[in-house]
C-alpha cells in the first residue's frame, strides 16, 4: 500500500546490544529515578519526575471556568428576579430527559407570564452534557462548579426551583470570563421579561417569601394606622392608663414585633446558609437573636410596666418610652440588616462576604443598642 | 491408570483483568488452552435503539459513553457522519482543534493501554502510575478546553462547542516538552526487559492472513504487519496535511502490539507539533456559524469513519427525513478486535490470556453497547 506524506516502518523488535539481565536494570533504574525524585513537589508539567499529587480534600485544583457539573439557574442580585422565562427549550434539549418546568400564569387574567414557577431538574439522572446551558436563549441556566453532591438517596437529588436558585454575582465569582460575554444581552432580555412579570412572580423563591411578607406588612400598616385609636380606646378603661403610659406600651409592642421580625428575617437564612458559610451566617444569626432577645427584653420590662403604671411618675414613663422606642429602631436596623445576609448567603457564602460582614456588624450594632435601651429602662 | 480429561473453566465476568464484565469461556487441557469462546453482552445498554429515540445531537453525549477512554474520538467520527448526512462544512481552524484533541486522546490512550497491559502482567500499578500522570496532564487540557474530564462532549455538528481558552497553547507546548520524555522512558522501561520479553514474546500472535479475515483494525492489525490507518487510507479532515509515519510490526505478538503503540504514541506528537505550526493560520472560527444543531438530514445514509485510537471506528445512518435517525449502527474496534481472541489464544497457557486480551486493548463499553 501506498503512503502520502510519511513512510511505513516496521518495528526493529530488538536492539540486540544489551547482555542478558541489563534490561531489566535499565528498567529498574528508571522506576528508582521516579522513587528518588518523589520526594520533592513537582508542578511543572515540563517535568516527568516528581510528585505531582494534589492531596484532594485539602488541596484543590483550580477549575477551569468551562467546567461543567451540574445545572443551576440564575437570578438577578439587584431585582431578584429570575433570567428564566419557562421557554422549554431546555426541557426540549435535555437528552436523558431530567428537566420540568411549569410555566407561569398571571392569577388576575390567567395568561403566560415570562417565568417559570416551577423547575425541577433530576441531578440523579443529569449527565452533565451542558446542552440545557447551551441553548438557554436568557442565560439563565448555567452549569454549577461544586462537584460534591454525594447523598445517601436519590430523592434529595431532586432539586426544586428554591434549591437550584443562584445568584448572578455568585457564577461571575466562578466564570467571569463567559458572563461577560453574554451579560450585555442577558441582561437587556431580563429588562424586558421584567415588565411583563405581574406581582412576586418570577423572582427567586428564598426572595419571594420576604417580598410578600414585607408587602403585606406595609399594606396593613397603612390601614392600620386611622383606627389604630379604635383598639387603644376599649383598653383605656382596663387599666387607667395615662397617655404617657399608652405611648410606652405601644412603643414596646413595636419594638417586640420589630425584634420579632430581625429574628424572623434572620432564621430562614439559616438554613441554605449554615451549609456554605457556617461561620459567618451563624454569627450573624446570632447576633439578631440577641437583638430580638435585647428587644424583647426591653419590650417585656416596658411592658409589665403597664399594670404598676399608676404608680410611675410620668417621668419614668417618659424614660420608659424613650427606651422602648431605642430598642424598636435598633430591632429595625437589624431587621432591615438580615435579609442583606439571607439573599446572598442562599447562593454561595463566597457570593458577597461583605455585604455579609455589614450586616452582621449591623446586627451586633442593633443588638448593643437595644441592650443599652433595656438596661436604661431598667435603670429608670 | 491415570486419564486426563479437558475442563471448562469461566474467565469473568467479574474479573480485575478482564477490562469490564466480559466473560471467556475457556477449555483448558491442563494449562494449555485448547478452545476459548468471548462472551459479550454484559454491559448491553441499548445504545444503539437509544440513539434512535434521540435527536441527531441529543446522542453527541450518548457516543461519549461508547469508549469513554476516547470520548474525543467518538465525537469526531459521530460528527463526520451527521455532516456528511446532512451536508454541512466545518471551518478550517475547527478541524485543527478537532484532529488536536483527537491525536491527544490516542496519547492518553496508549499511555494508559500499556499501563492497563503491564498491570495485567504482574507489574502491579507501576507503568499504570506513570501512564496516568500524562494522561492527566492531558485530560486536564480537555477539562479547560470543552469542561469536562472524561464525558468531553466537545464537538457539535460543523465544529467544536467553543474555542480553545487563552491558557490552553501554553500548557499544551509544556506538555509537548514533557512527552518524548515520557515515551523514551517509557521504552527504556519495557523494551529490553526480560520479564516483558519472556511475557509478550510470541505469544498471542495473531498471523497476518487470519487478522485481515476478522477485520480486525487498529494498532492490532498494524502490529501483525498490514499497514492499513484509516487516517492514510482515506484521509478525513486535514490529516492530509500532515506528515507521519505509520508503524507496522513484523510478527504480529504480543511484543509488536506493544512497540506499535509506543511509536503511534510518537507519530502522534509529530501531528501535534504540525497542527501548532498551522492552527494560527487556519480560517475560520470553530464552529461554522450557519451549521444548525437541530438537524433534519435529507433521506438518505451514511457511514463515516475514524481512526481511533483502538481502530477503525465507524458510524453508520440512515436518516428518514426527521430529526431523529432511523438506524444508528456503531462499528466499535474494540468488538471487533477481541473476535478473534479464540485464534490468538488458542495453544497458549491460561497465564497469557490475560495478557493477549490487555494487548488488543478493548473498552467494554464499546464492546457491548
Amino acid at each position: 500500500m501506498d503512503i502520502q506524506r510519511g513512510n511505513i516502518i516496521v518495528m526493529d523488535r530488538r536492539t540486540g546490544k544489551l547482555r542478558a539481565g541489563q534490561g531489566l536494570l535499565q528498567g529498574l533504574k528508571v522506576v528508582w529515578d521516579h522513587w528518588a525524585a518523589s520526594f520533592r513537589k513537582n508542578e511543572n508539567f515540563t517535568q516527568i519526575r516528581g510528585n505531582f499529587t494534589v492531596e484532594y480534600p485539602d488541596e484543590r485544583l483550580q477549575l477551569p471556568q468551562a467546567y461543567r457539573n451540574m445545572p443551576v439557574l440564575l437570578y438577578d442580585d439587584e431585582s431578584g428576579h429570575e433570567l428564566c422565562t419557562g421557554c422549554y427549550q431546555c426541557q426540549r434539549i435535555c437528552p436523558p430527559q431530567v428537566i420540568h418546568i411549569t410555566q407561569a400564569k398571571d392569577p388576575v387574567t390567567g395568561k403566560m407570564v415570562p417565568a417559570a414557577t416551577e423547575f425541577i431538574i433530576e441531578y440523579d439522572a443529569c449527565m452533565s452534557c451542558g446542552f440545557c446551558a447551551e441553548v438557554c436563549p436568557f442565560d439563565s441556566i448555567k452549569m454549577d462548579h461544586v462537584f460534591e453532591l454525594s447523598t445517601a438517596d436519590h430523592d434529595s437529588l431532586t432539586m426544586r426551583k428554591a434549591q437550584l436558585n443562584r445568584p448572578i454575582s455568585y457564577y461571575t465569582s466562578i466564570a467571569p470570563d463567559l458572563w461577560e460575554g453574554v451579560k450585555a444581552g442577558a441582561m437587556k432580555k431580563l429588562q424586558g421579561n421584567i415588565k411583563r412579570r405581574p406581582g412576586v412572580i418570577g423572582m427567586a423563591p428564598s426572595l419571594t417569601e420576604k417580598i410578600k411578607a414585607r408587602r403585606q406588612e406595609l399594606a396593613e400598616a397603612a390601614a392600620a394606622a386611622p383606627p389604630a385609636a379604635a383598639p387603644a380606646a376599649p383598653a383605656a378603661p382596663a387599666g387607667k392608663l395615662t397617655p404617657e403610659e399608652k405611648a410606652a406600651k405601644l412603643a414596646a409592642m413595636k419594638a417586640a414585633n420589630a425584634a420579632k421580625k430581625a429574628g424572623g428575617e434572620a432564621a430562614p437564612a439559616e438554613a441554605p446558609a449554615a451549609e456554605l458559610s457556617p461561620a459567618d451566617a451563624k454569627a450573624a444569626k446570632l447576633a439578631a437573636i440577641k437583638a430580638a432577645n435585647a428587644a424583647k427584653k426591653a419590650g417585656g420590662e416596658a411592658a409589665p410596666a403597664e399594670a404598676p403604671a399608676a404608680e410611675l411618675s410620668p417621668a419614668d414613663a417618659k424614660a420608659a418610652k424613650l427606651a422602648a422606642i431605642k430598642a424598636a429602631n435598633a430591632a429595625k436596623k437589624a431587621a432591615e440588616a438580615a435579609p442583606a445576609v439571607a439573599a446572598p448567603t442562599t447562593g454561595n457564602g463566597t457570593a458577597a462576604p461583605t455585604d455579609e460582614k455589614a450586616a452582621r456588624l449591623a446586627a451586633i450594632k442593633a443588638a448593643n443598642a437595644a441592650k443599652k435601651a433595656a438596661e436604661q429602662g431598667n435603670n429608670e | 491408570m491415570i486419564k486426563t480429561e479437558e475442563l471448562q473453566i469461566n474467565i469473568g465476568p467479574q474479573h480485575p483483568s478482564t477490562h469490564g464484565v466480559f466473560r471467556m469461556l475457556v477449555t483448558v487441557d491442563g494449562e494449555t488452552i485448547t478452545d476459548l469462546k468471548p462472551v459479550f453482552g454484559y454491559l448491553h445498554r441499548n445504545h444503539e435503539q437509544i440513539a434512535e429515540v434521540n435527536t441527531y445531537l441529543q446522542n453527541m453525549p450518548y457516543t461519549d459513553r461508547l469508549d469513554y477512554f476516547n470520548s474525543m474520538a467518538n465525537n469526531h467520527a459521530y460528527a463526520i457522519a451527521v455532516e456528511k448526512l446532512a451536508g454541512i462544512e466545518v471551518p478550517e481552524r475547527a478541524e485543527y482543534i478537532r484532529v488536536l484533541m483527537v491525536e491527544l486522546t490516542r496519547v492518553l490512550n496508549h499511555a494508559g493501554a500499556l499501563g492497563f497491559l503491564i498491570n495485567d502482567m504482574g507489574a502491579w500499578q507501576t507503568q499504570l502510575a506513570f501512564g496516568m500522570r500524562e494522561r492527566e496532564k492531558i485530560l486536564d487540557l480537555f477539562e479547560s478546553a470543552s469542561g469536562a474530564r472524561l464525558m468531553c462532549n466537545y464537538f457539535r455538528f460543523g465544529g467544536v462547542v467553543r474555542d480553545l481558552p487563552d491558557d490552553f497553547m501554553p500548557r499544551l507546548k509544556d506538555l509537548l516538552v514533557a512527552m518524548p520524555a515520557f515515551i523514551d522512558e517509557l521504552e527504556r522501561l519495557l523494551r529490553e526487559n526480560e520479564i516483558l520479553l519472556q511475557r509478550s514474546e510470541g505469544i498471542g500472535i495473531l498471523p497476518r492472513d487470519l487478522a485481515i479475515a476478522y477485520s480486525v483494525t487498529g494498532p492490532v492489525l498494524r502490529a501483525s504487519g498490514v499497514a492499513y490507518d484509516v487516517r492514510k487510507a482515506e484521509p478525513y479532515s486535514v490529516y492530509d496535511r500532515f506528515d507521519f509515519d505509520v508503524p507496522v510490526g513484523s510478527v504480529g505478538d504480543v511484543y509488536d502490539r506493544i512497540l506499535v503503540r509506543i511509536e503511534e504514541m510518537r507519530q502522534s506528537k509529530r501531528i501535534i507539533e504540525q497542527i501548532i505550526e498551522q492552527l494560527p493560520d487556519a480560517q475560520g472560527g470553530h464552529i461554522n456559524p450557519k451549521a444548525r444543531q437541530n438537524v433534519r438530514p435529507p433521506v438518505g445514509d451514511v457511514y463515516a469513519r475514524v481512526e481511533s485510537p483502538k481502530g477503525e471506528l465507524g458510524f453508520y445512518l440512515v436518516s428518514d427525513g426527521s430529526t431523529k435517525p432511523y438506524r444508528y449502527k456503531v462499528r466499535a474496534p474494540s468488538f471487533i478486535n477481541l473476535t478473534p481472541l479464540g485464534d490468538m489464544c488458542r495453544g497458549y497457557k491460561v497465564a497469557d490470556v490475560v495478557v493477549i486480551l490487555g494487548s488488543i486493548d478493548i473498552v467494554m463499553g464499546e464492546v457491548d453497547r
